[in-house]
């Protein structure tokens, strides 16, 4: 790679990624490739059935089978394990019922794990598998949300009072007087399926219980090591400093990766019993059958403007379908109460009323999946704007630009009580104009209109919460850390390392805290190898989940850059006579602050401060290692902001959707590094390209899961999948030195959004109108009243 | 005990001579990763949709998830540890690396053999085409959009390469 | 799920409804049927060995005759349990008209499936369900006592008439059912 000009200024840079090279290289290190020895491989007896009640269970045939270790059932494993309930303090009166690994009188959903097989080969204990005899009752399961809260409803597991897992109410004085008073009230009911993360890489761990030191060694592909250590420390009783869990590559998570799951509690518990390794890799159907799902929302909404087209309120009920628990430790409310907090979250909307109810149902659960809340807001959010568009005669453009929070009126508060910092929806709306030349496309779009092609143009303006503190989990009780932590070194050669507790799962996590760090003290981003993922070497911290590795983990790799450039200057200035002040590190040395010329090198530091300390004044400090936690205060949010729009063609006589073309323009405040910032952001628009168009996890009205294969689960294809054209405005946040926000879940959080906007504008010579995702062509034929 | 039903086999691989006894039923993919521990060859949906398994068999991309180790007796199979090590893809695999064509990794590999094989039977494919290639490959991580333009910027260079030695 | 269908018998309504009751030509008529025990005169458990696109499994499950109406319809429900592979239910509505010298068999059949045939093999179970049903009907003609004529010899026939005998008696209590059903006519 080529130098900079400036030789100290890294943060900015399209550096490239150094662990990149070992995937293309064939040299990943994934836990699915883990090999320990003396490992032995886990398998699951599922439930065949979503609700029913456990009769009895024969697993003597099984643990006869070849390569049989044992078969383990609730009895033999539960013992182990303190129950787990997914509840938050902060929710009042949030209900679900306690967990353990396997089901032990009920099951609750098709694919509950009842029995465990231990066995030589994941094959035999496969093989043993169909030799387990699991006799259950079956019952009526629980699949409608809506019929699930009629009084007098079966319960989805045994224990409830009733289906509803969680309600609130969030509402402003004057809403009702606001719609009262609208020019126009437009409305919508929105249906948006359940899907899931699908990581190429599907879950996977092995356990390493150490039964003569009572070590456990956890290698597990996560997003969050450090919640882990904790959970498998108390619901096992285990000393926290005991525990180690390992995070090396991970093939995929987005969000997915980070909740607690029966299977691995499990493969913990199995280790412990056994005292050796034992491996659990899900293959695809038990990834479809275990991994949490996401969205499942029920929305109905309005909106009213007043009679110069501003709008002035919304009302929102969401109906979250969450399947049998609430997840652990996120708990699986939080989606549901993040979609009626950003509704509307780019306008200066001044009333909202939005009611939330959290339905338990017998279907594996949904939780947090990257852009928690986002798409479900910001499509019923834009979809009503274009109504309201189309209603009042208005460009839904125009529309957007008179309506949103000004620039130059931060701070602001939302209706829904969020505080923005500071946004600039105004210059991403002009920026998007100007990139899409949006009025040439409108009027190829009215001439194509005259010849039969029916193409639509969306727009979608969205936020996106990032760099959240404790106000997420940590006030609810939960032991999820809002903090990050560092440790930055300078080897006595020279080099630099730095541990910290972010994560890597592709997205460039380590390259731009090497670019941050490098910057700090003056070396090149490839002499600082940045070590993540494994709780034994790393300081505590939160690591990746919504959107915090750039902003927190960025500002504490800065933190503790600067204090070991500190230490540095300290020792360099005793060696050297001179004052701090007249010196500064570039270019691998310490330098002149004044002229710039060179006094020393870092390596002759390390040199010194290792190998010769004795000459160094008496007094000096020669440590060359720092340690820097960070948490974010300020506001409770760095809330991000951007547009997305979206270009399509439809055929109306088979309802295919073509993507002809993607705009993003994305502030996300101080871009540390702007090609891995558009490849996170081009990422996430497939993903919720992906949740509009084609991903369902389709179910029988049994609480059967029907589409549980790659084969009939559609994930977008390349083929598939338009050009997306990005644009930056930066506003970087005060609230910390280094000023950058996230960006992993802004693609996702409004792409859908566009796409719904695009497909209804394409149909809008039809009177048309599609509020359901995944948009397919068998909808759309339907909307356009064909089938 | 039950009665031995393993087949030997002998296979080239990545240029060496293996000979195994291997049972009927096992995956050529389990077979390299558990057997031979090339686990550059990833498994992502063991029915031949993701094509994170992709190697080369006989010179052409075969889903070693769906092959069975003994059906390639006396055959020959490349994996991404081969290709690299022949040199016969660096500046593909350069082309990601600068492009950022790649997030998480696991399909890399068998992006990288679907690449392979594309140049090699069209050298000069347009984006579409490349878009079409690679319809046998999900990717979760970079919406594919960097992977069009790795797989389109080597074919440029190949080309000129080839206009300046010819 | 849902299906129907119908197949022409080339017997009478009474040889095909003594058929329907006959251990022995249910049993090799039942595609990928193991054995097949009669527990009463209108209860049968049945092992069946089955492959669904990528799912193979062997049920064990139970069949119970119901709703019956003596050489004209009966109703037949049954649930097997494929182990891991999942399950199968469902209940069959099947009635008998004659037509000149045969018999027009008609079904209307309500299945569902659970576990790992519901979640891979779903695409393909209705078309397998009607495949298996054509093999069953198929099968099941090519059983009966007509059709096999000459080869058949008096002793299996009479075996069938003394089965037939007690199929008679059960349908006369099962008479007030039959009367309240009539939507499945």
């Amino acid at each position: 790679m080529t130098m900079a000009p400036d030789t100290t200024a890294f943060i900015g840079q399209p550096h490239r990624r150094q662990n990149a090279l070992r995937h293309l290289a064939g040299r990943g290190r994934f836990t699915t490739d883990l090999v320990l020895p003396r490992m032995v491989h886990a398998a699951f007896v599922r439930s065949p059935v979503a609700r029913g009640q456990i009769l009895a269970v024969d697993v003597e045939q099984a643990s006869q089978a070849p390569g049989v270790i044992c078969v383990l059932t609730a009895a033999d494993l539960n013992p182990l394990c303190m129950p787990w309930v997914g509840t938050l303090d902060h929710f009042a009166r949030m209900a679900s019922p306690p967990q353990n690994i396997l089901a032990e009188t009920h099951v609750v959903w098709a694919g509950q794990p009842v029995v465990m097989v231990i066995a030589s080969s994941r094959a035999q204990a496969e093989d043993a598998c169909e030799l387990v005899v699991v006799e259950i009752e079956d019952q009526e399961p629980v699949v409608d949300g809506a019929a699930a809260l009629a009084l007098g409803a079966d319960t989805a597991s045994p224990g409830l009072a009733s289906n509803l897992c969680y309600e609130t109410v969030l509402e402003t004085a004057d809403v009702d007087a606001a719609f009262a008073k609208a020019a126009c009230v437009v409305d919508g009911e929105f249906s948006f399926g359940r899907h899931t993360a699908v990581t190429l890489e599907p879950r996977a761990v092995v356990a390493d219980f150490d039964p003569s030191t009572g070590q456990l060694t956890v290698h597990q592909g996560t997003q969050t090591p450090y919640q882990f250590q904790d959970v498998y420390a108390r619901h096992f009783g285990l000393n926290e400093g005991q525990v180690r869990v390992i995070a090396a590559d991970v093939g995929g998570s987005f969000g997915m990766k980070l909740h607690v799951y029966h299977e691995e509690m499990a493969t913990v518990a199995a280790s412990k019993l056994l005292g050796r390794p034992v491996r659990f890799v899900a293959d695809r159907l038990e990834s479809f059958l275990s991994d949490i799902h996401a969205r499942d929302h029920k929305v109905r909404a309005r909106m009213a403007v007043d009679a110069n087209g501003i709008i002035t309120a919304m009302e929102v009920d969401d109906l979250t379908q969450i399947g049998a628990f609430s997840a652990y430790p996120r708990t699986s409310a939080a989606e549901g109460n993040q979609v009626i907090r950003l509704m509307g979250g780019p306008y200066r909307m001044q009333d909202y009323r939005g009611r939330l109810s959290v339905v338990f149902q017998n279907k594996v659960q949904t939780s947090q999946y990257r852009a928690v809340g986002h798409p479900i807001a910001c499509a019923v959010t834009e979809v009503l704007v274009d109504g309201v568009a189309e209603a009042l005669g208005q460009d839904p453009l125009d529309l957007r630009v008179r309506n949103v929070v000004p620039d130059d009126a931060y701070p602001h508060t939302s209706a829904t009580g969020y505080q923005f910092e500071k946004l600039s929806h105004q210059a991403c709306l002009a920026r998007l104009r100007q990139m899409m030349g949006y009025e040439t496309l409108r009027a190829e779009q009215a001439l194509l209109r005259k010849t039969g092609i029916y193409r639509g143009i969306g727009i979608a303006p969205f936020i996106e919460i990032t760099n959240p503190g404790a106000a997420f989990y940590g006030v609810g009780g939960a032991r999820i850390s809002a903090q990050d932590g560092a440790i930055v070194k300078l080897t006595p050669s020279g080099d630099v390392q730095c541990m910290i507790s972010v994560t890597e799962q592709g997205q460039g996590t380590e390259t731009i805290i090497a670019q941050i760090v490098g910057e700090q003290l003056g070396v090149s981003p490839e002499r600082v190898k940045v070590i993540t993922g494994d709780t034994d070497t790393t300081p505590v911290g939160g690591a990746t989940w919504a959107c915090r590795g750039a902003g927190i983990g960025g500002e504490t790799a800065l933190r503790a850059g600067r204090k070991l450039r500190d230490q540095i200057l300290a020792i360099a200035a005793a060696v050297l006579q001179s004052e701090v002040v007249d010196l500064r590190l570039a270019d691998a040395s310490v330098i002149d602050a004044h002229t710039g010329a060179v006094r020393l090198s870092l390596a002759e530091i390390g040199r010194i401060a290792t190998y010769r300390p004795d000459t160094l004044p008496s007094g000096t400090d020669n440590s060359l290692t720092a340690a820097q936690h960070y948490a974010p205060s300020g506001f409770p949010f760095a809330f991000t902001n951007g547009v997305q729009a979206s270009h399509v063609e439809v055929d109306v006589e088979t309802g295919l959707v073509k993507l002809l073309k993607h705009w993003v323009v994305e502030d996300c405040g101080r871009i540390i590094n702007p090609l891995l910032v558009d490849e996170q952001i081009r990422g996430g628009v497939v993903q919720g390209l992906g949740a509009a168009l084609f991903e369902e996890c389709l179910y029988d009205e049994e609480g059967q899961l029907t589409n549980g294969s790659l084969a009939e689960y559609l994930v977008p294809m390349a083929c598939e999948m338009p050009d997306i054209v990005i644009g930056h405005v930066e506003t970087p946040t005060l609230d910390t030195i280094l000023g950058a926000k996230g960006v992993g879940e802004a693609g996702t959080a409004a792409a859908g959004a566009a796409a719904m906007n695009a497909v209804n504008d394409a149909l809008l010579p039809f009177k048309a109108r599609l509020m359901q995702t995944p948009m397919t062509p068998a909808r759309i034929l339907a909307a356009l009243g064909h089938v | 005990m039950e009665q031995d039903l393993t087949k030997e086999i002998t296979v080239t691989v990545n240029g060496e001579t293996v000979r195994q006894r291997v049972e009927p039923r096992l995956s050529l993919a389990d077979w390299l990763r558990d057997r031979l521990g090339l686990t550059a060859t990833h498994l992502g949906c063991e029915m031949g949709a993701c094509g994170a398994c992709l190697v080369m068999l006989n010179g052409r991309p075969a889903h070693a998830c769906l092959t069975l180790a003994v059906q390639v007796d006396g055959e020959m199979v490349e994996t991404l540890e081969g290709l690299r090590d022949r040199g016969v893809i660096a500046d593909l695999q350069a082309a990601f690396h600068e492009r950022n064509a790649l997030q998480c990794g696991f399909c890399t590999s068998g992006m990288l053999a679907t690449a392979h094989a594309l140049l090699v039977d069209n050298p000069h494919p347009d984006r579409s085409e490349i878009r079409d290639a690679l319809s046998g490959n999900y990717c979760r991580c970079t919406g594919y959009e960097a992977i069009v333009d790795a797989i389109a910027s080597t074919a440029a260079a190949r080309t000129i390469d080839q206009g300046t030695s010819g | 799920m849902e299906l129907e269908g119908t197949q022409i018998l080339h017997a009478t309504p009474q040889a095909v409804w003594q058929a329907l009751f006959d251990r022995a030509i249910l049993e090799q008529a039942i595609p990928g049927c193991e054995s097949l025990e009669q527990k009463s005169e209108t209860e049968f458990a049945a092992v069946v060995r089955l492959k669904v696109g990528p799912v193979s499994a062997r049920f064990q499950g139970e069949v119970t005759l119901t709703e019956l109406e003596p050489f004209s319809a009966c109703t037949l429900s049954g649930k097997g349990s494929g182990g891991i592979a999942g399950f199968a239910k469902g209940t069959a509505r099947i009635t008998l008209v004659a037509e000149g010298d045969v018999t027009v068999l008609s079904y209307r059949a309500e299945a569902a499936v659970g576990g790992k045939l519901a979640a891979l093999g779903n695409r393909l179970i209705k078309a397998t369900a009607q495949k298996l049903a054509g093999e069953f009907f198929a099968a099941f003609g090519a059983l009966l006592p007509e059709e096999a004529g000459g080869d058949t010899g008096p002793e299996d026939a009479g075996e069938k008439r003394r089965e037939t005998g007690g199929c008679g008696a059960v349908s006369r209590a099962g008479g007030p059912q039959i009367a309240g059903n009539g939507r499945t006519s």
